[in-house]
């Protein structure tokens, strides 16, 4: 089927099976800062916003995004430049790999007058898992982030 | 795999005659992941996009849900917040953000996981649905849709609504899971308590949603003893055991949040 989207601005059109998921279609459009962690919903490291809302591209399928804004951190990066930076200087990147689920969480937090409170943070990130940091530092990071 | 898109209510009803076994395409939150078991066979008929399916809206004493409204979406709407609290709570124990956005009350009663966390919140509320075929509408009490281990009786029909009577009286809803947050429910407890009496139910607790009409009936009468809320939940309940957790735990949970329910209800 045939499948038009916006991505980062940019009209797309795939042709695809709907079982499509859109984790696949936008990894092959070159956004690689959505990762296949989980598949199953779990992790965020899939996060994307379709029409401004986050949720997890594993769990899409194609027809669900069709005529559709899709927007990654590819898409990002002015906004969510002061976030990276508060990432780096707290030290809360690792491997790294669930960092753009992070940020663009982080992101939509923030960008909704979120409270910046360790409790409010903590509770926020609760789509996100991370293997390695142990969390303390992403909160921080984001507790921290300038505006 | 063969796949529709409806754009209007009367499309899906027709394609749901010609395709009874047919996936309704919502958040896919739960469909995703079925459809990876047998992608050939599946017809999937997509209503994610349907405006007349959406939104929440006051009729009287009564509220109106629009089977595609997300999680979030209650989480967030004040008139939720305001009338339905019980009902916000239960959001806010709901997967997690991400999840919550796609989520939709409608796939939750459908799947009629016995871990249904919105299901037994609605149940507990005694809410009704709306559903929809070829043959017109009719509206039935959330309570009798099911018919065991993620069967429901929906015949050839869609789940359009759900109507809940707004809340009075108090209330109680807790959760237990492995974490705080993102998981499925062990257990859960919902409660109402107002001039009608008592109505409790909770997921995990039976092959599908359920009321625990004995509890209730034990609880209205004014006995509020140990040993024979333990009888009436035995008798209500009927958990599986499983690799998550025993039969014996999720009673003693139970067990534990009526009492809590009972000593410290939420009050409006
Ligand atoms: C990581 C994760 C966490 C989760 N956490 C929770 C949780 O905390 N609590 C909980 O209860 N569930 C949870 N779930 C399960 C799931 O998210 C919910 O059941 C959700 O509400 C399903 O809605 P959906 O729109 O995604 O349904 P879909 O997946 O789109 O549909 C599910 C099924 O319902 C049918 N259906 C959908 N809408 C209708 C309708 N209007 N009429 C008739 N049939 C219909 C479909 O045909 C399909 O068979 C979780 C799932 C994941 C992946
Ligand atoms: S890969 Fe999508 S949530 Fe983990
Ligand atoms: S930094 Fe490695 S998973 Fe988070």
């Amino acid at each position: 089927m045939q499948i038009t989207c916006t991505i980062n601005g940019k009209i797309h059109r795939f042709d695809c099976a709907p079982e499509t998921r859109v984790l696949d279609l936008v990894r092959d459009a070159g956004m690689t800062s959505v990762k296949a962690g989980c598949g199953e919903g779990e992790c965020g490291a899939c996060s994307l916003f379709v029409n401004g809302r986050l949720v997890n591209a594993c769990l899409l399928l194609a027809p669900q995004i069709h005529d559709a804004e899709i927007v990654t951190l590819e898409g990002l990066q002015e906004e969510t430049a002061a976030i990276r930076e508060s990432f780096a200087e707290h030290g809360a990147v690792q491997c790294g790999f669930c960092t753009p689920g992070f940020v663009l969480r982080a992101y939509d937090y923030l960008s909704h007058g979120g409270e910046r409170s360790e409790e409010a943070i903590r509770a926020a990130l609760d789509g996100n898992l991370c293997r390695c940091t142990g969390y303390k530092k992403i909160v921080e990071a984001i507790t921290k982030v300038k505006s | 795999m063969n796949y529709l898109r409806a754009t209007n209510l009367g499309e899906v009803t027709a394609l749901l005659e010609e395709y009874p076994e047919a996936l309704l395409l919502c958040g896919s939150t739960d469909a995703a992941l079925q459809l990876r078991h047998r992608p050939e066979t599946a017809t999937l008929i997509d209503i994610h996009a349907l405006e007349e399916l959406k939104g929440v809206s006051a009729e009287g004493d009564r509220m109106r849900i629009g089977t595609l409204v997300t999680l979030n979406e209650l989480l967030y709407s004040d008139a939720v917040r305001e009338s339905l609290p019980l009902l916000a709570a239960c959001a806010d124990t709901f997967g997690s953000h991400q999840i919550r956005n796609l989520a939709t009350v409608g796939g939750n009663i459908a799947n009629a996981s016995p871990a249904a966390d919105l299901t037994a919140a609605l149940v507990a509320l005694e809410a009704s649905v709306t559903l929809a075929s070829q043959d017109g509408e009719r509206s039935v009490p959330l309570e009798t849709l099911f018919c065991g281990y993620k069967c429901t009786k929906l015949d050839h029909e869609l789940i359009t609504a759900v109507t809940v009577p707004l809340q009075t009286g108090s209330w109680y809803y807790r959760k237990a899971g492995m974490r705080e947050r993102l998981n499925i429910a062990k257990v859960s407890i919902a409660l109402t308590h107002g001039s009608g009496g008592f109505r409790i139910s909770g997921a995990s607790l039976g092959p599908s949603p359920v009321r625990f009409r004995t509890l209730e009936a034990l609880l209205d009468g004014g006995v509020y003893d140990d040993a024979a809320i333990k009888a009436a939940l035995e008798n209500d309940a009927d958990p599986s055991g499983g690799y998550r957790s025993t039969k014996a735990y999720r009673l003693r949970v139970a067990f534990n949040m009526i009492k809590e329910a009972l000593s410290q209800p939420e009050e409006r």
